[in-house]
């Protein structure tokens, strides 16, 4: 809400700079968002007679006035219709400033000089009016400085109000808080009129079908009234609250509503059909045109405001096109109504028209204030109308409101805030908000009553913030938590992350973090033709695009579009991973499966030619090798990995699962040509990796133990074979464990040759194999004896045999 | 010990220690080595002989044997150094500039970076850390909470929806009914994670990360609570870091306070960062509201406690100086390099 500050003035003294101003609304839940001076800029400003309008010359719709400044008669260029003989309007000279910053100079319009400009409000930032230059009153003496004319210096507050306090969407809700935290009372303003007309009863009725809807109606009628613009002043202020001047009439009730935060709305009174009101639910397929000209087909969410005929309003959201005031309207009933916030609130998002009546209504308005503010309208209406107003008040209280009586335990807000205020001292903050405080006879407790402004205070602990509030946040003293550490341990996954994290950056992997919602069509170079597991989507019934419309279902896509992105930037050689939540839709559960996956992505240079190194593109045993190490580091034993066919979105040829006995906790490979064509990426070396953390958890053992380590010396013997290329190293590797039993250490392969020394179909490959017993030293005698089997185990097995040489 | 062994022991370093004396030419340096330091040189085939030793004669004369070997060692490298420097550093010192041979080291991103470090905070003072769905039910991110379906404070957020009542959580705060509905206080627990809102321009991001804390015990009162985040923003921002507390409105606390710390950018001058007010709002908190409590079946006149809730991604842009929230899903190396 913006409101300017000689507005707030008008209901409260306000001795405050404006900056310390903003502090004290700030601290008190008010928050203000900005502050800005209107009218600084005025000093070259000043009151100008026009003596004489000549055309000019050179351009048809230009004229020459000759004005007098007060101590100067000078020549300006003007092009305002309303520019005659007479008037007096400001008059910017050569220094000055226009609100827009634009500096005014001395120049030639057109070959003619002009020694300054004349004025339209827009230009000094006073409202958004251009229709032609500012009219001051005749009463003016040229030269009078502009600033002097009006009520400036002022300082328009953005002030942020939060749900719940609709009775700050005013300025005398927010002069109610300056008063309440400075101690100023507030003033008394100019309401009501002396009403000469016709008595109401005669002239109108207000039926009610829906009392729940519309606890109280209440309409005024005046008669006669003169349809024309605004005064200054009110389409200022209107102007610096956001509102648009549209005429005397319409811009009083959105004045009101600015002031006393209740909405009105004045009907044309001979548009109403037999002039009376009647307030119902709109019926299924009803249809009703708004003042906006947008029609709209109404249900029973909608509570309609009706005459004897048709409706002719959708209550508390927006008035329609057939009641409006016109130019030739001549009477009027003017609104001033309580709706039910859940009917406003439900009928404003049905209908998706939210208007600064339905923001108010719906979070709640003063049932209180209904009258006072339809006085304060009257007033207006009255000043800048004229008219005959009806005598009396329509006024339809069907519901009658009873403002809660709230227990208070002054011993319980101390506990609460960690404070000791005192019971008297309470009290003055309930009166300060003009709350009625009640002493519950010898008990220490008290009954408050809050004003029927006050919507949001319901309970105890509504009293205990306001407490807070008054007391002001800054004073209540800050303490020490007393913390008993709760039960419960961390989950597992957390712990895992934490390591994963520092083990993927250790063995150089960047970690990114991508959105959870993708497109539907992310997935479909990893799966192809038939969709799969991975297309079991969560679908947004809202997103913000297409390409944000699903929860993904697998990390790979933001690997790859992430990949994309920095190639794009020339960063070529990449090592990524993520750690992240995947999605899958599942039938009859409300909620998808949320599905914890650590994925990683390597492509480009795995070393660059340095003085002791040759350049080596990544390769797939890169990945590999970094799983074989994370898994172990983690505590994973007895993982293995098996070729596989088939894994969405990986070569044919090269990918592999990872097993834990049977389960599969992953998969690794290069990118699959369609998934690499799909992102724009060069062909190969592109390596992928996806663990599944659930599958690693359970694969996890539950605790580590210590193994003592062998006191005896371990032997080594070199095993090199010639085999098939197709034989696969783990199947060899495989033979050794099991023939090595419980003496065989490890395995290592040191070299790998397939060239020209060797046959084309055969492979050489060699194995340094470490023993040792736990029981003594090995005897060289036994450990050949198992090398033996070994040999010739794989010679059965492989057809592999000992390379010669 | 065997005299004879420690004799020609004796024998053989002073032998060799004159000729090493003699050596002028660094060319001499090889020769002399394999002569008496080599696996098959002179020094190496005596200490073979140890083996002929009884068990007992071995370990001393081993000891013995082993020092000579050190001392013509060290004696062998003096000569090489100062033959090499005389000869006017034809043969280079080790070129300690030349670049090493640097492990590739990777970068977490800076919102992990943050989350750690508020999760660390918290974790000292007793918090523990705590986790939730991200596809929420419509009951935890609001109902429960205190936002019924016409609550106007819905609009506070702009929603994800998956269906009628189902979200995509749009905040953490979720978690808090989740972890009260299975454990009874005292509880205190942290709660990081991603949200989600429909809101995407220049300073919104569709998904961003929240950190989450609860606490709730006898007898907790608002003057813990700011003496918890008080704690919090000197250890994230530093101990003179100043701070305030301003009610404002959150429907599942009472009362809600936003804290807001002194602009680390203007230092309270005012700034485009701070929008001229001198303070950046960090954190929302309050007293948790009865009406949650009721949810969770807690006795409200038995127990009380606070909640807060703050963005990461706002924390890490202070602490980083970062001025664009989009960075943080674009996953620059350029910009992940820098963390």
């Amino acid at each position: 809400m913006k409101v300017s500050l000689n507005w707030l003035k008008e209901h409260v003294d306000i001795s405050l700079s404006p900056e310390e101003l903003g502090h004290v609304l700030t601290m008190a839940g008010l928050e203000v968002e900005g502050i800005e001076a209107v009218g600084q800029n005025l000093d070259h400003i000043l009151a100008a007679k026009i003596l004489e309008v000549t055309p000019h010359p050179n351009a048809d719709r230009l004229s020459l006035c000759r004005v007098d400044t007060g101590t100067d008669i000078v020549q300006v260029v003007c092009g305002a219709s309303n520019a005659t003989e007479g008037v007096l309007a400001p008059l910017i000279l050569p220094g000055g400033k226009l609100s827009d910053g634009t500096k005014m100079k001395e120049g030639r319009i057109r070959g003619e000089i002009s020694k300054g400009m004349l004025l339209a409000e827009d230009e000094m930032g006073l409202t958004d009016d251009h229709a032609g230059i500012m009219i001051l009153p005749e009463s003016t003496t040229p030269g009078t400085p502009l600033s002097s004319l009006l009520p400036f210096p002022d300082w328009v507050f953005d002030v942020s109000i939060t749900p719940n306090r609709p009775d700050c969407a005013s300025v005398l809700g927010i002069a109610r808080e300056i008063s309440a935290n400075t101690g100023k009372p507030l003033k008394s303003f100019e309401h009501g009129v002396d009403a000469k007309g016709p008595i109401i009863d005669g002239l109108t009725s207000v039926s009610i079908q829906d009392p729940d809807g519309c606890p109280r109606y209440a309409a005024a009628v005046v008669q006669d009234v003169c349809l024309k613009p605004a005064p200054f002043w009110m389409r200022y202020r209107l102007f610096q609250s956001g509102v648009r001047s549209i005429s005397n009439l319409v811009d009083v009730s959105n004045y009101v509503m600015l002031e006393m935060g209740q909405p009105l709305h004045a009907f044309d009174y001979d548009r109403l059909g037999e002039n009376r009101i009647e307030v119902r639910r709109a019926e299924k397929g009803e249809v009703f045109t708004t003042l906006d000209g947008v029609k709209r087909d109404l249900d029973p969410e909608t509570l309609l405001i009706c005459d004897g005929e048709k409706p002719v309003a959708l209550a508390g959201i927006m008035g329609g096109l057939n009641s409006e005031i016109h130019e030739k309207t001549k009477n009027i009933l003017v609104e001033s109504a309580f709706f039910d916030p859940i009917t406003i609130r439900r009928g404003s998002k049905r209908l998706g028209l939210s208007t600064e009546a339905s923001y108010r209504f719906e979070r709640g308005a003063d049932i209180g204030g209904v009258i006072s503010s339809l006085n304060r309208a009257l007033y207006f209406i009255n000043l800048l109308a004229g008219g005959v107003t009806a005598k009396g008040i329509m006024d339809n209280y069907s519901k009658p409101f009873t403002a809660p009586r709230i227990s208070f335990r002054p011993e319980k807000a101390n506990a609460v805030l960690g404070t000791s205020i005192s019971k008297s001292a309470m009290k003055d903050y309930f009166h300060a908000l003009e709350m009625k405080v009640v002493e519950d006879g010898n008990q220490d407790n008290l009954y408050v009553i809050p004003p029927t402004f006050r919507v949001d205070i319901k309970r105890e602990v509504d009293l205990v913030e306001e407490v807070a509030r008054l007391h002001g946040f800054d004073n209540i003293p800050v303490l020490s938590p007393r913390i008993t550490p709760s039960e419960g341990s961390e989950s597992p996954d957390l712990l895992l992350r934490d390591k994963v994290r520092t083990m993927m950056m250790a063995f150089g992997f960047s970690e990114i973090i991508t959105y959870s919602f993708v497109s539907p069509d992310s997935v479909n170079a990893l799966v192809g033709e038939t969709p799969g597991a991975l297309n079991a989507f969560t679908r947004i019934m809202n997103p913000l695009t297409v390409d944000q419309s699903v929860l993904r279902t697998s990390l790979i896509p933001g690997l790859m579009e992430t990949a994309r992105y920095n190639i794009l930037h020339e960063m070529e050689d990449l090592k990524l991973f993520e750690w992240g939540k995947v999605f899958f839709d599942r039938e009859n559960e409300l909620q998808p499966l949320e599905k914890i996956c650590l994925a990683g992505i390597i492509l480009g240079v795995h070393t660059e030619k340095s003085w002791y190194n040759k350049k080596r593109p990544v390769d797939f045993y890169d990945v590999k090798g970094t799983l074989a190490v994370l898994l172990k580091g983690l505590g994973l034993e007895g993982f293995r990995f098996k070729q596989e066919k088939d894994l969405p979105g990986y070569d044919v040829s090269i990918s592999s699962g990872i097993y834990c006995d049977d389960t599969r906790i992953g998969l690794v490979g290069f990118a699959s040509p369609e998934v690499i064509e799909a992102y724009e990426l060069k062909m190969g070396h592109v390596c992928l990796f996806e663990l599944d953390v659930a599958a690693m958890l359970s694969a996890l053992p539950e605790k580590k133990t210590f193994v003592p380590f062998g006191k005896f010396p371990a032997v080594h013997r070199d095993l090199s074979l010639v085999l098939d290329r197709r034989i696969e190293c783990g199947v060899i590797m495989d033979i050794i464990k099991e023939e090595g039993r419980d003496l065989l250490e490890s395995v290592h392969v040191f070299d790998l040759y397939e060239g020209e020394r060797i046959d084309q179909s055969k492979k050489a490959i060699s194995f340094k194999i470490s023993f040792r017993s736990d029981r003594g030293t090995l005897d060289g005698e036994a450990v050949n004896g198992l090398y033996e089997a070994m040999v010739e185990k794989i010679g059965q097995k492989t057809g592999g045999k000992l390379r010669e040489g | 010990m065997d005299n004879t062994l420690k004799d020609q022991l004796l024998e053989l370093e002073k032998r060799a220690n004159d000729e090493i004396d003699a050596i002028n030419d660094p060319s001499d340096l090889e020769p002399f080595r394999i002569k008496y330091l080599g696996k098959k040189g002179a020094l190496t085939s005596l200490m073979k002989s140890l083996g002929t030793l009884s068990h007992e004669e071995r370990p001393e004369a081993g000891k013995f044997a082993n020092q000579i070997k050190v001392n013509l060692s060290r004696h062998f490298q003096d000569v090489k150094l100062s033959l090499e420097a005389g000869r006017g550093g034809d043969v280079a010192p080790m070129d300690v500039t030349l670049p090493g041979r640097e492990p590739l080291y990777g970068h977490l991103h800076p919102i992990t970076l943050v989350i750690k470090e508020v999760c660390l905070i918290f974790s000292r003072m007793g918090f523990r850390v705590v986790k939730g769905p991200n596809v929420e039910l419509d009951y935890y991110n609001f109902e429960a909470l205190n936002l019924p379906k016409d609550h106007p404070a819905r609009d506070m957020q702009d929603t994800f929806y998956i269906s009628q009542n189902v979200v995509l959580r749009t905040h953490t705060s979720p978690i808090q009914v989740r972890v009260m509905e299975t454990q009874k206080p005292p509880v205190s627990v942290i709660a990081p994670g991603k949200v989600y809102r429909r809101d995407s321009d220049v300073s919104h991001t569709p998904m961003f990360h929240q950190v989450e804390g609860l606490l709730v015990d006898r007898d907790v009162s608002f003057g813990e609570l700011k003496g918890t985040l008080t704690h919090f923003i000197h250890q994230m921002f530093g101990s003179d870091t100043r701070l305030r507390f301003r009610p404002s409105f959150f429907p599942f606390t009472e009362p809600s306070a936003e804290v807001d710390i002194r602009c680390v950018i203007c230092g309270g001058k005012g700034c485009r960062t701070c929008s001229h007010t001198g303070w950046l709002e960090i954190l929302g908190s309050g007293m948790v509201d009865p009406e949650v409590y009721g949810f969770v079946d807690y006795d409200p006149d038995g127990y009380s406690g606070f909640a807060f809730g703050m963005g990461i991604e706002r924390i890490a842009m202070l602490k980083y100086g970062i001025d664009d929230i989009q960075l943080f899903f674009k996953n620059d190396m350029r910009f992940l390099n820098q963390f």
